[in-house]
């Protein structure tokens, strides 16, 4: 039994995908059930156009990719564009995604959801489940108690080496917040009454001189 | 009134899209609407890499000067935007995809409430309504339709505006036209 894990990041090898895929990795790898384990990135044109093939190789394959527009990124659409599900065909394989994005409420990814199980459908594979993280956006400066949530990614790949399936529970814990409501919200309105949200964008514009330029309008300038 | 077409069909010249853009632009000219067309095939465009430069170093512009600079520029000044794009693996092609991703200069990363979700700020004070023409394939069903529209709604819902119209090449071009003009 052999697993592929694909990242369909933009940022590639300095992803925050790349630190949720490490995780459930290393929890997949040091089960007791030892199997294989590939990883391949999408963000190289050559390796995104050639990866179709690939999956006829692999008993169960993770798509992992961060949300761009309420969607796939555009290099992961090209990516699905060269699967051929005619060669698919007495293929037996499970398909599983992993969707992360900025936004913290999980609702902005259910919509690709959708289309994820169809897309398994379409492939003849059998659907592993989608594990959805929102608020990732942060992850490499926030505080160790932000990101306890990694250790769910390090039990979902441990899971699926002793089981093949994905751990229903942990993905419905991972979803959480769905929407903001009750005292998250409250916190979340108080955060942007005082611009306390900002907080991250205001940091990077002034480290690089363009906080003054964060309004610009540069198509109706000229 | 001003339209911004984009096409996004990734197939030869010579297929229906090319046809149907003429005509749909002719059909504009006549009931007075300006359109300018951008065919993104053959086109080079640098992927989205995620870098927030557009948000954090040159606000508003992508540090990539490629043909998604003149696409966002006409878009922004425009009441329309039309997507044009085949239905490939049950989703609108990955080469208008490409040029979605790179909208995001167009709206700023501060954070707002919108219904009480999170969705980023605007840059400009208006944005064009949305449109998607798209072409079936055999496989296309009516959950593939329900998916992209889905989608293409909450596009619009993050680019602070509406998805308007979600019409098959198939379809008349008149009912298109009306369309554009009652709304």
């Amino acid at each position: 039994m052999k697993l592929l894990l694909i990242n369909g990041s933009p940022r590639g090898k300095s992803s925050n995908t790349k630190i949720l895929l490490d995780q459930f990795k290393e929890g997949f790898s040091k089960a007791e059930n030892r199997f294989g384990v590939d990883e391949m990135y999408l963000v190289k044109e050559k390796d995104r156009l050639s990866a179709g093939r690939l999956l006829l190789k692999y008993d169960a394959v993770i798509l992992a990719f961060p949300l761009y527009t309420d969607s796939m990124p555009g290099i992961v659409k090209e990516f699905i564009e060269t699967i051929d599900p005619e060669r698919l065909l007495n293929h037996k394989f499970k398909l599983g995604f992993i969707v992360q994005s900025g936004f913290p409420e999980s609702h902005h990814s259910s919509y690709i959801e959708r289309y994820l199980i169809k897309l398994t459908d379409r492939l003849g594979a059998e659907y592993l489940g989608t594990i959805i993280k929102g608020g990732v956006e942060g992850i490499k400066i926030q505080p160790k108690w932000m990101t306890k949530y990694l250790a769910s990614f390090h039990e979902l790949g441990k899971q699926l080496a002793l089981t093949w399936e994905f751990d229903e529970e942990i993905i419905f814990k991972l979803k959480n917040p769905v929407y903001l409501k009750g005292m998250k919200l409250t916190t979340y309105k108080l955060l942007m009454k005082t611009g306390l949200s900002n907080f991250y964008w205001d940091k990077q514009l002034k480290e690089n001189n363009a906080y003054n330029n964060r309004f610009n309008k540069p198509y109706l300038q000229s | 009134m001003k339209i911004t077409l984009i096409n996004g069909n990734p197939g030869n010249s010579n297929s229906s899209f090319q046809g149907y853009i003429k005509r749909l632009e002719n059909e504009l000219a006549q009931v007075g609407i300006e359109s300018t067309c951008f065919n993104l095939r053959d086109k080079a465009i640098v992927p989205c890499t995620g870098c927030w430069g557009c948000w954090v170093k040159t606000p508003g512009e992508c540090k990539f000067d490629d043909i998604t600079k003149l696409i966002r520029k006409e878009v922004i000044r425009s009441d329309w935007v039309l997507f044009l794009s085949p239905v490939i693996m049950g989703f609108t092609s990955a080469l208008l995809k490409k040029v979605q991703d790179k909208f995001i200069p167009l709206v700023h990363p501060y954070i707002e409430l919108v219904n009480n979700e999170c969705h980023h700020e605007k840059r400009y004070e208006q944005y064009p309504k949305i449109g998607l023409i798209y072409a079936p394939d055999e496989q296309t069903d009516h959950e593939d339709l329900d998916i992209i529209h889905n989608i293409y709604r909450r596009f619009a819902l993050n680019f602070k505006t509406e998805f308007k119209i979600f019409r098959s090449i198939e379809e008349p071009l008149e009912t298109l036209t009306h369309e554009i003009v009652a709304n």
